[in-house]
């Protein structure tokens, strides 16, 4: 028996495990994709079926061309608040961060508490555009951005505090003696180190912003500043909806957020496993 | 930012060089109901072409309770846009309306005065336009099921339960519920209130008043028991439970099914999903006791109205007075169909409507044979009701029962909404 093959008990598990996982992740997506692919009337009836007609291509058409291309439009607006937003949440998150971990200073107990009261303290909705509007950000995609900021900013800096407290200060200090000035220290010397949280964040992050619905919904009123989750209303309203449709335009959704996922995966597992074999 | 003086600029000196047709645009928020924009479209589309200079912006909200905290968000922070499309009645009189929509008193010409009542603020102006077709509240049935059996349209609940022990007895299901969509199960108990007026006529001013109760006027309390006696009877679905409201359609279009209670626009999913099953279905006004008065229970289309923060007033109330014209009305039945009669004067349908609507229309025809649904004539509707129903219509609550906590239910809405006598 070479080192690498797996006994029998253990190949039988895996493969257990795999299939449980499978049926999990993979029946819910099998069940988008096999609706959007059906007839209105076929995708009325709700069936776990193989579709009768295969409608892939008129579907997809008719969904990205509703409502003049509000799809596309959509798509765009979604990737600027996301990148935008997320950009922000790592620069200010990982600055914030540093400074309530390495500097101790009286007020880092108020900060601290500021950033928890942050993230538990829900957000009320007029007001907040009450604030947008008075700086004339209603409305508009920096506006959003700027809330979507404000709601996660409080997750990024616990996120970058408790890791970098594990980045050892000796790092600093050399950096110090080298004569680095503080920003260089944490551009040059702490923020590479921080890939691996970063990596996180953005798969966390951008996932959120991208899939949110509610804080578009009220924030960002008005026909040109769609984002995609608001598109799914073209297609689905109280008393009649156009199944098909709607789950082909939740399967065209649903592939960026997969993307990124896919994309950044290996290299979260690999930056966790990295930091502990480090020690 | 940077051009933004220059847009002064530009637009100082176009005033004062005299350009007088300056393009506006409207911005319009409907919900997403198919028809709604197909409506929406083709009004603004015949507007624009009269009106070059006008544009519009249509834009999509959701329904439901979603809905409903966006619009009045939307109202209190003064970003509603110029035109806004939502209900009628008790949800209209919860917008606070003396505050936030503009009076269009001036331009109801046209409109039919049962529609003006609910949507006349509490200092009684008239504050909306009505936007598509009235609806009524009754029971699908399916024609070819009562040719296979024999059967003639019932005009009398118990004529109505005969009818059901006549299908299952040849094996199919009676009647199709669908308690997966928790508001479909009220259809027993809403459309049943023109009988509830036949019997006692002040009913809903009592009840706003205080003075009458579900529980104890037997009248009211019909629609409950019906409920529980057609779950006891063993004539619904099997997957009464579960079922949404797209598989009641489904089933009393295709023949699954007998019965099926349900307001009126579900013809339009019919004719999306099925439409060569569009002519086997039929539409009759929920039965009472009395053959003799066998009227129907019809809720008022929604409205159109004009947020006070809007900065295109004028325009905007010209567009409605559009929508609220014949002309109007006539686009409006082009671009989705009658699935029932419009509310305004002089707009008359088609010849060749569908056979549900066809059977509704007769009611509206004969005076006295519409009754509008309580939550256009009182301001209280209880928050709870679609649960009570759903546990008295899945036999888990006696009707009794049911009606005395609808009546405990319905108080605290009272309250709230600060009514005398409560």
């Amino acid at each position: 028996m070479t080192r690498n093959s797996l006994s029998v008990r253990q190949r039988n598990t895996g493969l257990i495990a795999t299939a449980a996982a499978a049926v999990i992740f993979i029946t819910p997506f099998l069940y988008i994709f096999f609706m959007a692919m059906k007839t209105k009337k076929e995708a009325a009836l709700f069936l776990f079926s193989w579709p009768r007609e295969w409608h892939f291509w008129s579907n997809l058409t008719e969904v990205i061309m509703a409502r003049n291309y509000m799809l596309l439009l959509a798509y765009m607006n979604s990737t600027l608040i996301t990148v935008g937003a997320v950009t922000l949440l790592i620069l200010f998150g990982a600055m914030v961060g540093y400074i309530l971990q390495r500097r101790p200073s009286g007020w880092n107990r108020l900060i601290y508490a500021g950033v928890l009261v942050g993230l538990m303290v829900p957000p009320a909705v007029v007001p907040t555009i009450w604030v947008l509007q008075g700086l004339h950000l209603f409305k508009t995609l920096q506006g959003m951005v700027l809330i979507q900021v404000a709601y996660g900013l409080a997750f990024s800096v616990l996120l970058y505090r408790s890791f970098i407290a594990t980045i050892p200060r000796d790092l600093d200090e050399a950096a110090i003696i080298d004569g680095a000035k503080p920003l260089q220290i944490f551009v040059k010397v702490i923020l590479p180190l921080l890939r691996p949280v970063t990596v996180t964040l953005i798969v966390v992050q951008s996932i959120a912003i991208f899939n949110d619905f509610t804080n578009p919904l009220y924030y960002l009123p008005g026909k040109e500043n769609v984002t995609v989750q608001l598109t799914l209303f073209n297609f689905q309203s109280q008393f009649q909806s156009q199944f098909n449709l709607l789950f082909m335009n939740i399967l065209l959704v649903t592939i960026p957020p997969l993307i990124v996922f896919v994309f950044f995966n290996r290299q979260i597992v690999a930056g966790m496993t990295a930091g502990a074999v480090k020690g | 930012m940077r051009h933004y003086p220059s847009a002064a600029l530009l637009a100082a000196f176009a005033l004062s060089a005299g350009f007088a047709h300056a393009e506006t645009v409207l911005s319009v928020t409907t919900d997403g109901n198919a028809e709604t924009v197909a409506a929406m479209e083709a009004l603004t589309a015949a507007y624009t072409a009269a009106h070059p200079d006008i544009t519009f912006e249509i834009e999509n909200r959701p329904g439901g309770a979603d809905g409903d905290n966006l619009v009045k968000t939307r109202l209190a922070t003064g970003e509603a846009g110029d035109i806004l499309q939502y209900n009628s009645g008790s949800l209209f009189q919860a917008l606070k309306p003396v505050d936030t929509l503009v009076d269009l008193s001036d331009i109801q010409g046209s409109v039919i005065d049962s529609f003006k009542s609910v949507v006349t603020a509490p200092d009684g102006t008239i504050r909306g336009v009505p936007f598509g077709p009235a609806m009524g509240g009754g029971i699908y049935y399916n024609k070819k099921i009562y040719a296979e059996l024999g059967l003639s349209v019932p005009k009398t609940w118990a004529e109505f339960m005969a009818n059901n022990e006549r299908i299952k007895a040849a094996g199919k299901v009676a009647v199709a519920q669908t308690y997966g969509d928790t508001w479909s199960s009220q259809l027993f108990v809403l459309a049943d209130f023109y009988n509830v007026q036949a019997a006692v006529p002040t009913f809903a001013a009592d009840y706003t008043a205080n003075k009458a109760k579900y529980a104890t006027t037997p009248a009211a309390m019909a629609g409950f028991q019906h409920l529980e006696d057609v779950y006891k009877a063993g004539y619904l679905n099997e997957d009464f439970g579960v079922a949404k409201f797209d598989d009641g359609v489904r089933m009393v279009a295709t023949g699954e099914a007998a019965h099926y209670p349900m307001l009126t626009f579900a013809l339009g999913n019919i004719k999306q999903n099925f439409p060569e099953n569009l002519e086997d279905v039929g539409f009759f006004a929920q039965p009472g006791d009395d053959p003799a008065r066998n009227g129907l229970t019809v809720w008022m289309p929604a409205g159109l109205y004009i947020p006070a923060a809007s900065t295109h007033v004028a325009e905007a109330k010209d567009f409605l007075a559009f929508v609220a014209s014949v002309e109007g009305c006539n686009i409006m039945i082009g671009a989705n169909g009658a699935t029932g009669p419009y509310l305004i004067k002089g707009c008359e349908l088609p010849k060749d409507v569908p056979g549900a609507v066809a059977d509704m229309m007769p009611y509206f025809q004969a005076d006295g044979m519409t009754a509008p649904a309580l939550e256009f004539l009182s301001p209280i509707k209880g928050p709870a009701l679609e649960q009570i129903t759903v546990e008295v219509g899945s036999g888990i609550r006696p009707a009794a029962e049911a009606a005395a906590l609808y009546d405990q239910d319905v108080e605290k809405q009272a309250k709230q909404l600060g009514l005398p006598n409560w």
